[in-house]
């Protein structure tokens, strides 16, 4: 009998402590639970991705600002950008300081237009010299000249207007941004079998360009997963 | 014979998202979400086509990181334990919904993931691509694949090596699961540049797809827009994006995906229900995420949400589907009248807006085959493939540089936000064209090394980073991607270099970056 007795107040004692234990990690866990307070009215999930807040950020080593080279290199963002990115080494940098012609030369950019020249330097159509701050690495730079070609100088220019070229860039072409003026055709039979030149009747489709054209003004181009979000965002 | 052409075009990739590392990680809930919405519900729609035996072409294209992915049995594991949890949540949702409006909604769910663990583990034997490798062989679905992790091309063309090896490995990539090289190439966003067709050509590739104006802004205007492929000078086909059909399936404000009838996205029981019922399908540190479970329709502009109705959103899938394919034959209709060929009008999408966010068009899909197939004759689904060979003369031009990305170049992948990637990333490029040059026939751990350094520098050119830094969601995980990749690349070299090479460490970075385990890193030698 009192073995019951002793059995049944263990059993209790038991259920009272787990009870005691999961109300507690409930609390915590509730505690966890209420951080977010995302309303669902104002969540903008996205295409295939997850919101932010990820997993307690990881350790990430860091990469080196330079890698002691000497290199200027020039990118196209589209028809009226391109984009430089320049490391002068340090010796050359050193070279440069200790040279008392360099002295109240400012740093520019000079932006050559080479379009359709074999460029030596000395050759090109047209230059502008862009103003940079001293200690930029890197450079946005607006040519608003489509189907053109460019070479960049990293440089120095002093007030009496001598320019000293510390780096120069590879060259790059901004792309079209309208119809080629082209209406010349060539057609080709894969195979090589037959290749013919056929002088064009223009204009067949030009109805049809002109459509496009509307359009591509009015939405296009580049209905990405990136105007789709947006749009989507709006609604 | 038909008047005119539709090339439909489903590009489906991922970026490579495999943390082990992790019990639970967002960033590979990505692809679980893919598979269950996107990428089963395709395989539905092929399987039911083929079935009924419904004549019919499409183009998809799978990225090298997705089709390894699919066959990670890693990945594979944890999909059937995610699969697991969900049909368990289906069904105490079932019990809890009972007698609501929310009944029908979930219990279609709790059916599908049914489903989709059936077609998963029994039917492919967790190995996805076996499925869509049935589908190719059969000619209806030509498998096409893209740059071996999505690397942005026009950006890395400074090094022509590091495209080279984009491409090549892809095709390679493509090669092991599909036993031929792939017949055509999407490139990553649709990013052309200047001599890229001359790489393609190198690698036996046919065909490209550009944005609109990367075929009507050529070199030569194209006689007939963007209504027929162009010849590169390499003689690579490129085929330009029809703007008007892309337009009405992108579109979320014109667009069919907007229908108040269709379901909505952003209503989900991972963020509507209470926290402890839910707990155990969220994040497990508390983050709230999306489930699956979607109950409601678009209903209106507003916020206010009414419940969802599979029968009326399937019987705007089908009108749609009719309203789509009337456009095309009034589209075709209109352009045969200027041209002495049938005209083709391409349309390429995203595959993951197929059923993940547009959540009935693989439905839209299978009707608009079968009305094409079955209700009129002015019009032909075609794969650009079958084109070519029907179409062997064509117009040469040279495309215009060009992506499908907002503002139409390389803005996205170019901005304030990202440019900073570019100076590691083509230090890097640079630094692996050397290695491979100094290094012919490297063996043992050096060719390890090796190999694993070629497999970092491509992770870390995924054209995902960049796109995710510039449009604002996850842009931590995705500049830590981006640094670690390279930071390991640079201690590779550090090792290589210096002779210390610690096999321990390369073990371990092959473990955690698997991607790619056949690749050669002399894919980078200097050509």
């Amino acid at each position: 009998m009192t073995a019951t007795v002793w059995a049944a107040v263990a059993i209790l004692l038991v259920l009272s402590v787990a009870l005691f234990l999961w109300i507690r990690t409930d609390r915590t866990r509730r505690r966890v639970a209420t951080r977010p307070q995302i309303s669902f009215d104002e969540e903008f999930a996205q295409e295939i991705s997850p919101e932010p807040l990820q997993q307690p950020s990881e350790f990430v080593c860091e990469l080196p600002r330079r890698y002691g080279q000497d290199r200027l290199a020039l990118l196209v963002r589209d028809p009226g950008w391109l984009f430089a990115y320049w490391e002068v080494s340090a010796t050359r940098l050193e070279a440069i300081r200790s040279s008392p012609k360099w002295r109240n030369a400012r740093p520019v950019l000079r932006l050559y237009n080479v379009t359709g020249v074999d460029f030596n330097g000395h050759n090109a159509l047209s230059f502008v010299d862009v103003p940079i701050t001293p200690d930029a690495t890197s450079w946005h730079i607006e040519v608003n000249q489509p189907n053109c070609s460019f070479c960049v100088d990293l440089g120095r220019l002093a007030p009496n207007g001598e320019f000293f070229t510390i780096l120069r860039s590879n060259i790059v072409t901004t792309p079209r941004a309208a119809l080629s003026d082209r209406i010349d055709e060539e057609w080709m039979w894969i195979e090589g079998i037959y290749r013919s030149i056929v002088k064009a009747e223009t204009g067949v489709s030009s109805v049809l360009i002109v459509e496009e054209l509307g359009r591509k003004a009015a939405e296009i181009p580049g209905v990405s997963s990136a105007t789709l979000i947006q749009d989507r965002g709006e609604v | 014979m038909a008047k005119g052409y539709l090339a439909l075009v489903l590009h489906a990739h991922l970026p490579y998202v495999r943390h082990p590392e992790y019990a639970f990680s967002l960033e590979e809930r990505w692809f679980y979400e893919a598979v269950s919405e996107c990428y089963i519900p395709l395989i539905w729609t092929f399987e039911k086509l083929l079935q009924d035996r419904v004549p019919f072409q499409v183009t998809l294209s799978l990225s090298p990181t997705l089709l390894s992915m699919l066959t990670d049995p890693f990945l594979q594991e944890r999909y059937v334990r995610h699969l697991e949890k969900l049909i368990e949540l289906g069904e105490k949702e079932v019990r809890r919904t009972r007698g609501t409006p929310f009944a029908v909604p979930a219990g279609m769910y709790l059916e599908r993931y049914r489903n989709a663990h059936h077609t998963f583990c029994h039917r492919y034997h967790r190995n996805l691509v076996s499925a869509f490798r049935g589908f190719h062989a059969t000619g209806a679905v030509e498998v096409i694949t893209s740059a071996a992790t999505h690397g942005y091309l026009p950006l890395m063309m400074l090094h022509p090596e590091a495209v080279h090896a984009q491409i090549s490995v892809g095709v390679d990539v493509y090669r092991r699961h599909f036993g031929k090289k792939p017949p055509g190439m999407w490139l990553p966003e649709c990013g052309y540049v200047h001599n890229l067709d001359r790489i393609l050509a190198e690698e036996g590739i046919k065909y490209f797809f550009t944005d609109t104006h990367g075929v009507l802004f050529a070199s030569h205007r194209p006689r007939f827009g963007v209504y027929a492929p162009i010849y590169c000078p390499s003689g690579v086909a490129a085929f330009g994006r029809d703007a008007e059909s892309s337009k009405q399936v992108w579109s979320a404000q014109e667009g069919y995906p907007g229908d108040f009838d269709y379901r909505e996205y952003y209503r989900d029981i991972g963020f509507d229900l209470d926290y402890d019922y839910i707990k155990d399908y969220v994040h497990p540190n508390g983050l709230r995420v999306h489930t699956g479970y979607k109950y409601y329709r678009i209903t209106g502009k507003g916020r206010h949400k009414e419940p969802y109705v599979p029968e009326w959103a399937d019987g705007k899938a089908v009108n749609h589907a009719g309203n789509f394919m009337f456009n095309r034959q009034h589209q075709i209709r209109y352009l045969a009248k200027f041209m002495d060929r049938p005209p083709l009008v391409v349309a390429p999408y995203d595959a993951e807006l197929f059923g993940h966010w547009w959540f009935e068009g693989p439905r839209w899909l299978e009707v608009l085959a079968r009305k094409i197939a079955f209700e009129q004759d002015e019009l032909e689904l075609i794969t650009p493939g079958h084109y070519l060979q029907r179409h062997r003369c064509n117009q040469v031009a040279t495309p215009c540089d060009s992506s499908w990305g907002k503002g139409g170049y390389n803005e996205v992948w170019l901005s304030d936000k990202n440019d900073w990637i570019y100076r590691h990333l083509h230090w890097a490029a640079e630094k692996m064209i050397e290695l491979a040059e100094r290094f012919p026939d490297a063996e043992g751990d050096l060719r390890r090394a090796l190999n694993q350094a070629a497999r970092e520098l491509l992770l870390a050119q995924a054209s995902d980073w960049a796109f995710i830094m510039s449009t604002g969601t996850m842009v931590d995980y995705a500049i830590r991607r981006t640094k670690q990749h390279l930071v390991n690349f640079k201690g590779l070299w550090h090792q290589i270099n210096e002779n210390r090479i610690e096999p321990f460490w390369v073990s371990e970075l092959e473990n955690r970056n698997n991607v790619f385990p056949d690749i050669d890193y002399r894919v980078y030698s200097p050509r």
